[in-house]
């Protein structure tokens, strides 16, 4: 045992005077998760800049409809002429520009219908698709008032789970996962400088097994996941008020398992490689793909159809989701065993693989 | 730079395995007894900043405890002296201090027998000696070591049996004195003149058996190097030669 305790010590001595090493294991994450935590805590507080146009602005009926809109929270309405507004609408400074026209008085006094025009950008996409339905539900409820209609038929709105998930809930455990990989992975080109500076001759001169430097590389990983893990959740916790739900020995044992996965991918992947300048790109192109088609970033379900199997083959997916799930009880992808097993599957192959396939010298 | 090591020691060492044959270290056969014979065993392997962040204390630390047994840390440093290095990381090493680490990396043991690879190779001549002390000490203390060099004074100096290895042969085996005299039973005299002197006048020189003149270069092969020497000196002040 002292031989491994001693050994992973020693790695954990250098790992402290490595800075580039210390920053991608843990200050690359947080500055990934800060970075879209701010994104996505803006778009909580959504704001849309509407231009609106009143062809009469004496007339009463046109005021009132004014005063309804400019109600909507979510809009922040700016008054103008047509022409002024329809070029801030094409300059993207409005998102839409709202006309009532000038006969709308007259036209709802002689029970004739009368129509606001809505200039939009069918560009924006997103935008038009939040808009429109919410002009739509503005125009029929002051119709309804103007009207007089009575209120028959109303939606009650129940939220049915306990606590209502966030973008950065479900962002927090996919930037672990990403974190892991980036570890687990670059392990693989440690193995390689040990072979490129001759570290493994050296030690096959010694008493001590190749079993036993494996053993100490693989279980030094597993802990430094551990710790990215604290370290994200504590930061996610304290910036974004990202709460924990599952328990913590749980989420270890998640941790460890799915470092274990990607380490031996990691060593799989630099089996053959005998130089640094080799293994660092065959690494970043099995680490930058399955970054993103893993559905760390975008859920799965807005990806085409024919990307669901390259991502229902990714170990990251499987990872993602059983973190997601412990650390949020996010909606699963897959079931927890079925991850697992993808995992353990993955595990196993890249083992034999490597085993098969590794040179040492 | 430097030659093509022989395998030969990669077998003893026990860093390859050998095709037929047996080979045995310290009454042990090499592929039943491999560790047994590692932990008594020190190898030197000619090899540049092994784990670069860790400080020379805790290398050889780290070294000292995949072995049952070990010397003190403080003792080893001494020894090498290594003790105004130790905090410095592998890293930032010198070359010489590097050599320094690895014999010292390779005696952290204490073994019976300690496998040098050109241990001195690009030292300094002040580190060099400092090192031949080093192996004087452990033959002192009666330890075992192959030395690979390929410095003839080092072999002559610290060794008691000297194997010259040519195409994975011994070729011969001997304590330096003795190979010395089989085979090069004449010494000579070499030196660079532009324009050389006669070879008749240099073949008169005094215990002076053959003279080989090759543009510039004058060998001058002599029974007896003191007395040709003076002789060439002499020669050398009758017929004015300047510097």
């Amino acid at each position: 045992m002292k031989p491994f305790y001693k050994l992973t010590l020693a790695s954990f001595k250098q790992f402290s005077r490595d800075r580039t090493a210390m920053f991608f294991a843990f200050a690359f994450p947080l500055i990934f998760m800060v970075i879209f935590g701010l994104i996505y805590s803006n778009t909580g507080s959504v704001n849309y800049n509407i231009g609106l146009v009143e062809v009469d602005n004496t007339s009463a009926a046109a005021m009132v409809i004014a005063q309804s809109l400019s109600k909507i929270p979510i809009f922040t309405i700016s008054q103008g002429i047509l022409d002024d507004k329809l070029n801030e609408l094409k300059k993207g400074d409005l998102r839409t520009v709202i006309v009532i026209p000038a006969d709308i008085e007259t036209a709802m006094g002689s029970g004739q219908a009368s129509s606001i025009t809505v200039y939009y950008d069918p560009a924006q996409t997103s935008s038009a698709q939040i808009l429109l339905p919410v002009l739509r539900q503005a125009v029929s409820e002051i119709n309804r008032q103007l009207t007089q209609q009575p209120v028959l038929l109303q939606l009650s709105e129940e939220s049915v789970q306990s606590k209502s998930l966030r973008d950065i809930d479900y962002l927090v455990p996919g930037i672990l996962a990403m974190a892991i990989m980036f570890l687990c992975l670059f392990g693989g080109l440690t193995l390689v400088q040990w072979r490129e500076r001759q570290v493994l001759k050296r030690f096959s001169a010694t008493p001590t097994s190749r079993a036993t430097l494996i053993a100490s590389q693989v279980v030094y990983r597993l802990i430094l996941s551990v710790l990215q893990a604290i370290i994200i959740v504590a930061v996610a916790q304290l910036l974004f008020k990202v709460q924990m739900v599952g328990n913590w020995l749980a989420l270890f044992g998640v941790v460890c398992f799915g470092a274990l996965t990607l380490v031996s991918l990691g060593y799989l992947a630099v089996s053959r490689v005998k130089t640094t300048e080799g293994a660092t790109p065959i690494i970043q192109i099995v680490m930058f793909p399955m970054m993103f088609l893993s559905g760390i970033f975008f859920p799965v379900e807005i990806m085409p159809s024919f990307m669901h199997p390259i991502v229902a083959a990714m170990p990251l997916t499987y990872l993602g989701d059983t973190l997601r799930q412990v650390m949020a009880n996010a909606t699963p992808l897959y079931s927890i065993s079925t991850d697992f097993a993808a995992m353990a599957a993955w595990l196993v192959v890249c083992m034999l693989l490597t085993i098969r396939l590794s040179r040492w010298e | 730079m430097a030659p093509a090591k022989p395998p030969l020691l990669r077998y003893i060492e026990g860093l390859r395995q050998a095709d037929s044959g047996r080979v045995t270290v310290l009454g042990l056969d090499v592929t039943k007894a491999t560790n047994k014979i590692k932990q008594r065993i020190g190898i030197q392997l000619q090899s540049p900043a092994l784990l670069p962040l860790l400080k020379v204390v805790e290398i050889l630390d780290t070294f000292a405890g995949l072995y049952h047994h070990s010397l003190p840390l403080n003792d080893l440093l001494e020894l090498l002296a290594l003790q105004e290095s130790r905090k410095i990381l592998v890293k930032n090493l010198s070359g010489g201090q590097q050599q320094r680490l690895s014999v010292a990396m390779a005696l952290v043991n204490d073994p019976e027998i300690a496998f040098l690879d050109e241990p001195t190779t690009g030292l300094d001549p002040q580190a060099r000696r400092g090192l031949w002390s080093v192996i004087e000490n452990m033959r002192s203390k009666g330890k075992t070591i192959f030395l690979t060099t390929h410095y003839m004074e080092e072999a002559e100096r610290l060794c008691d049996r000297v194997a010259i290895i040519d195409h994975g042969k011994i070729i011969a085996l001997n304590t330096p004195h003795n190979l010395i005299k089989s085979y090069f039973e004449e010494k000579a005299i070499e030196f660079d003149m532009a324009p050389p002197p006669s070879n008749e006048a240099l073949r008169q020189l005094s215990g002076v058996n053959n003279v080989v003149i090759d543009g510039s270069e004058v060998v001058i092969y002599s029974n007896s190097i003191p007395t040709t020497l003076s002789a060439l000196l002499q020669f050398a002040d009758r017929e004015n030669f300047t510097a």
